[in-house]
């Protein structure tokens, strides 16, 4: 290996771990995926080396150093009702899909990642995204997933200045056919009407089943009687 | 705002010449793949048995291929060999196998961001066990040859190179580079590892006109890489400035910009990799995040149709412009995907 002589360092005011990782914020990283079937969410969230008691104090609940189970699924049950999307202007239900927790030392070190996924079947043409926890000790980012194979076409995302929210328009290509999910879902608002309308169409049919029937009965009922 | 063709005029395009010849092939792809095939074998010949059932894995383990990560490895381990694990032929045939597949400037910046690990390991940084250029792993997934797919990765604290050899192609996304301290001294001679990272998108961003500014800079900002360590095969939308609103001399600061990473692997790869990128210039978009004074700390984020590049320093409790993370990407080759996918089996 080429070698090259230290002679000189930088007096480096470097403590600890802190160098390597983050210290005091807590990143809240979300990744957005559109699709024609519904909006995916994805949150990662990494508490910096010196936030972790603050964090330890929202999810230990009952205060014995450790994050049971049922901890978790409070905790990620909470960020899931403190973030927001709104799709056309309806709030849209985002249902937690999936979380795993690291390790506690893995936090401790500042490098361990809360996963969450969250799920909502609704779609549309225009999202707004916003993440309300913990603001006084996080930093965020929040950004939309491309996708080419969908066709989906992205236009005018917003950001507030620390990227809590995000609100874009959107839409997919000419040649994109939504699947059977995709309709079963747009046609979510319309169910009512949708459903009397087949009722409707059922009746029809009954009552010109019958109108044959009876023809045809009277019909064969001459026949026997010849 | 300035509107031009893509690279249309004259003066871009001697720019642009300049910049390829830069990176132009001195040896054929082949010969630069026979000999990086023959530094690996000799390095594989140099190792005992069971060194070398560390250090090789299968092409396809999918596991090892994305183990990697900025952190150090006391904190997320790496598999593969350890550089000071190894005697010193052998520990020679590794770096000589890594200079075999990088171009010289790629070396020498990879040579930089390990010797500043040992910058901080010597300054006692997280008590000095967590970092130095000791703690740097190699690893070669398949077996090394210039007809079937293999790779090479090399990394530890603030690198990861993954380095696949497809053929005669040579594709070295996904990578991370990194730096901190991004400027420390050697022999009375300032070492900035990504310091042509940054200075050359400072007079980008300071090259445009306000119009172009106002399209490039980002209203919000980004404390992090988006698509690190533990994001292959996420593709964001882009923002920013589209590179056909720049005009020729802009566009060409981009390429040189770019070339900072794409010119990292040996030179005819970073060369085609570059005519890949260039071709796509007119659907590549470059953004800004902070201020646009050199010396303050600024993220970007260049994004085209095959290549996602990230610089973002760190505000991890201390000097954001003294730690640099920065991302290298191809959404459509990242682990050369698409160029093994065209390699007809030898066997």
């Amino acid at each position: 290996m080429k070698r090259m002589g230290v002679s000189a360092l930088l007096a480096l005011s470097l403590v600890g771990s802190a160098a390597a990782h983050r210290l005091d914020e807590y990143l809240q990283a979300t990744l957005i995926g559109v699709t024609p079937a519904g909006i995916d969410v994805e949150i990662h969230l990494t508490p910096g080396v010196a936030m972790l008691p603050v964090l330890m104090a929202v999810i230990d609940q009952d205060g014995d150093g450790r994050i049971s189970p049922e901890e978790e699924r409070a905790y990620a049950g909470r960020v899931a009702r403190e973030v927001e999307l709104r799709v056309d202007g309806v709030a849209a239900p985002l249902w937690l899909t999936e979380s795993n927790f690291p390790t506690l030392e893995a936090m401790r070190e500042g490098l361990g990642t809360i996963r969450m996924k969250l799920h909502t079947a609704r779609s549309g043409h225009a999202l707004h995204f916003e993440n309300r926890h913990l603001p006084q000790v996080s930093v965020y980012l929040v950004n939309c997933l491309a996708a080419p194979s969908d066709g989906l076409v992205v236009r005018r995302q917003k950001r507030d200045e620390a990227q809590r929210s995000i609100e874009f328009e959107y839409s997919f290509g000419a040649g994109t056919e939504a699947g059977p999910r995709a309709a079963w879902i747009a046609l979510g608002p319309f169910w009512p009407a949708a459903i009397g309308i087949i009722m409707l169409v059922a009746r029809m049919a009954v009552l010109i089943y019958r109108t044959k029937h009876d023809k045809r009965e009277s019909r064969y009922s001459r026949v026997r009687s010849l | 705002m300035v509107k031009t063709t893509v690279l249309g005029s004259s003066k871009s395009s001697l720019l642009v010449a300049v910049l390829c010849c830069g990176l132009a092939p001195a040896q054929s792809s082949s010969s630069v793949a026979s000999t990086i095939v023959a530094s690996a074998n000799g390095f594989l010949s140099l190792l005992d048995e069971g060194q070398r059932s560390k250090v090789l894995f299968e092409f396809n383990d999918a596991a090892q291929r994305t183990k990697w990560s900025n952190l150090p490895t006391t904190m997320v381990p790496r598999a593969g060999l350890k550089m000071g694990d190894l005697s010193g032929p052998q520990r020679k045939a590794a770096m000589g196998l890594l200079a075999a597949a990088l171009s010289n400037r790629g070396y020498e910046k990879v040579l930089a961001i390990v010797e500043g690990d040992e910058v901080l390991r010597a300054a006692g940084g997280g008590g000095g066990a967590m970092f130095g250029r000791d703690l740097f792993y190699i690893s070669i997934l398949g077996k090394p040859s210039v007809k079937d797919p293999w790779m090479v990765q090399f990394g530890g604290h603030h690198l990861a190179l993954n380095i696949t050899m497809a053929g005669f192609d040579g594709i070295l996304t996904p990578s991370l580079t990194a730096a901190q301290p991004a400027k420390y001294t050697v022999d009375g001679k300032t070492v900035r590892p990504l310091g042509a990272e940054n200075d050359k998108a400072f007079a980008l961003i300071n090259a445009l006109d306000e119009g172009q500014r106002k399209q490039a800079i980002l209203n919000y900002k980004v404390a992090d890489l988006v698509l690190g360590p533990g994001q292959d095969g996420k593709t964001i939308q882009p923002e920013g400035i589209k590179c056909s609103a720049m005009n020729g001399s802009q566009q060409a600061m981009l390429l040189d910009l770019v070339g900072e990473w794409a010119g990292i692997v040996n030179e005819p790869a970073a060369a085609a990799r570059m005519a890949e990128i260039k071709a796509d210039l007119s659907e590549t978009w470059f953004a800004w995040s902070g201020p646009t004074t050199n010396g303050m700390p600024a993220y970007y984020r260049i994004q085209g149709p095959t290549v996602v590049i990230e610089y973002a320093p760190q505000p991890l409790g201390g000097d954001p412009t003294m730690h640099i993370h920065t991302i290298y990407r191809d959404p459509t080759n990242d682990y050369g995907k698409k160029s093994v996918g065209r390699l007809v089996p030898s066997r």
